[in-house]
């Protein structure tokens, strides 16, 4: 029991990193950002190469692979995304088309077989009798500490009022003096960020392949629907439970029913509240 | 020389030619109301002078050229704009939507100043500054559009239709605040649909039609023109 709790605590984190980077861009910048389980999978080889190639300090490292991803993110918006934004449809194509690409440039550099990383903390951690390894246990701590930073952020911040401004009405934030194109920028470098966050991570724990992106891509999107596209408490919610349902469906099922979860969560958000939980037209 | 300076100005949107060789001055102080049927171009006539919408033409303020600037330039050159249907930011409180207006300001001194002054004009705001804008009636919501672009203290203030769907009561309320922000020295050049209210607190007016000013000239005079009375005064 208290296993499921503890498992499923650090899927959930994880989930909502990623989940809440993809809701946020979308809800700021109307971007439906397919590639940003290539983040994910960015930031799990930056980690790769900085510490068991380049045997780079932990410090400077994950700090590294951390912020290059977001600059990778930000030059993407900037110079692929920007110039689409007319079209729903050709920014969809032209993310799908980063993210494949991403993913081929990494089969390319790295082939296809398992990349190790080490982890970050070797201890194990004993609680209440559960034993459960460091690495994830700073996985969970630094996934909720970034939420609630961001939180903060947002809603602390002169930074934050104006995403939020931009979400909720862009042309009104632009008679504010607000630049909404720099808007885009931060934002991205933020939903970039976190989704390489969350790769470095688990890159000690999971295992580190070129399509290693693809799933979490598909779960951020579920979680999304699920929670309402463009709420971020919304997507926090949903991660908590497709990241318990998993974990439950793992204990009493097998772990190979996992996937199906998240999965039949969509459908049936879709077909009984298709706006999610927290649907609601913009972010927060 | 004029305080804004419009000459010629056309916006097309696709092939439509929404305006057409229009000019507008405002002077320093001056309120200028626009007048016209729906339609007639007066929304784009202000989205082009706070360039969110390209045009054609000259667009010069304070003697300085306005073409090519992103719109959040032209905030800081001091041009605030209230746009039609007051667009608040709706799930942000009252307070958080009057203090983006100030987006572009640091001097926290000022910008507190500048929140009295709007709660001044406008009381019922002090007490629901913590109130989600979205809750409001539709009068409240048009007091902080205005205050929130008073927030920016601007030398010119662009209204669009603020007294449209606003209860007789309020809608004096609202054109008090406007005469007596200009009388502390903002120039106004105010878009309306009410010429009654238009003609008396305007010190002069330009009229659009299908993109094109038909008639211009000082408020007074106006209001005694044989077309603007039959068409626009109905009397
Ligand atoms: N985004 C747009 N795309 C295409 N046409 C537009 C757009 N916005 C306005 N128009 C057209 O341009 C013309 C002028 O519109 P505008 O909104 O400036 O009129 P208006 O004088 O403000 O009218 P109202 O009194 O109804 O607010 C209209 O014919 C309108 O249909
Ligand atoms: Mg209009």
């Amino acid at each position: 029991m208290l296993e499921i709790l503890i498992y499923g605590a650090v899927s959930s984190a994880i989930y909502a990193m990623l989940a809440v980077g993809f809701t946020l861009i979308f809800g700021v910048a109307r971007i439906l950002n397919l590639a940003h389980g290539a983040f994910y999978a960015l930031g799990a080889y930056a980690a790769y190469v900085f510490t068991s190639l380049l045997h780079w300090p932990l410090f400077i490292a994950a700090p590294l692979a951390v912020l290059s991803v977001a600059l990778f993110g930000v030059l993407m918006e900037r110079f692929l995304v920007r110039p689409l934004r007319y079209s729903q449809l050709a920014v969809l194509m032209i993310t799908l088309s980063v993210s494949l690409a991403v993913e081929q440039g990494l089969f390319i550099t790295f082939g296809s077989e398992y990349r190790n990383v080490p982890s970050f903390v070797a201890e194990k951690v004993s609680i209440g009798g559960v034993d459960i390894g460091g690495q994830r246990l700073l996985a969970l701590i630094a996934g909720v500490l970034v939420l609630l930073l961001l939180w903060l952020f947002i809603q602390r911040t002169r930074l934050g009022a104006a995403i939020l401004a931009v979400s909720q009405d862009p042309e009104a934030a632009q008679y504010m003096g607000i630049p909404t194109n720099r808007i885009f920028s931060v934002v991205m470098a933020i939903s970039a960020g976190t989704a390489a966050l969350a790769g470095v991570l688990v890159s000690p724990f999971l295992t580190v392949q070129p399509t290693m992106g693809l799933l979490p891509m598909v779960k951020a999107f579920a979680i999304v629907i699920v929670g309402g596209l463009g709420s971020i408490p919304g997507s926090i919610l949903a991660a908590l439970l497709l990241g318990y349902s998993e974990t439950i469906v793992a204990y009493l099922i097998s772990s190979s029913w996992t996937e199906l979860v998240s999965l039949v969560a969509v459908v049936i958000t879709l077909m009984i509240k298709p706006s999610g939980l927290l649907g609601r037209r913009a972010a927060f | 020389m004029p305080l804004l300076e419009v000459k010629d100005l056309s916006v097309r949107y696709g092939k439509a030619l929404a305006v057409e060789q229009v000019s507008v001055t405002v002077d320093k102080g001056e309120l200028v109301g626009v007048l016209g049927p729906n339609g007639a171009g007066k929304t784009t006539l202000l989205k082009a002078i706070s360039r969110a919408i390209g045009s054609t033409g000259t667009l010069k303020f304070k003697g300085q050229t306005l073409e090519r600037l992103p719109p959040y330039d032209v905030v800081a050159r001091g041009i605030c704009h209230c746009p039609e249907g007051r667009r608040l930011f709706p799930e942000l409180s009252v307070l958080k939507n009057l203090q983006l207006g100030a987006y572009l300001r640091s001097n926290k001194a000022e910008i507190g100043e500048d929140l009295e002054r709007v709660f001044s004009l406008f009381p019922v705001l002090k007490e629901r500054q913590q109130q989600q804008s979205s809750t409001l009636s539709g009068g409240e919501q048009q007091m902080v559009a205005i205050g929130r672009a008073m927030m920016g203290r601007p030398e010119l203030l662009l209204l669009d239709e603020p007294s449209v769907g606003i209860a007789p009561r309020l809608k004096g309320l609202i054109f008090d605040a406007i005469e007596k922000i200009r009388k502390d020295g903002t120039a106004i050049l105010i878009v309306e649909q009410d010429a009654t209210a238009t003609l008396r607190i305007a010190d002069r007016v330009y009229v659009l039609e299908h993109g094109r000013t038909v008639r211009e000239g000082r408020a007074k005079d106006l209001a005694g023109d044989e077309y603007i009375r039959q068409v626009y005064l109905g009397v």
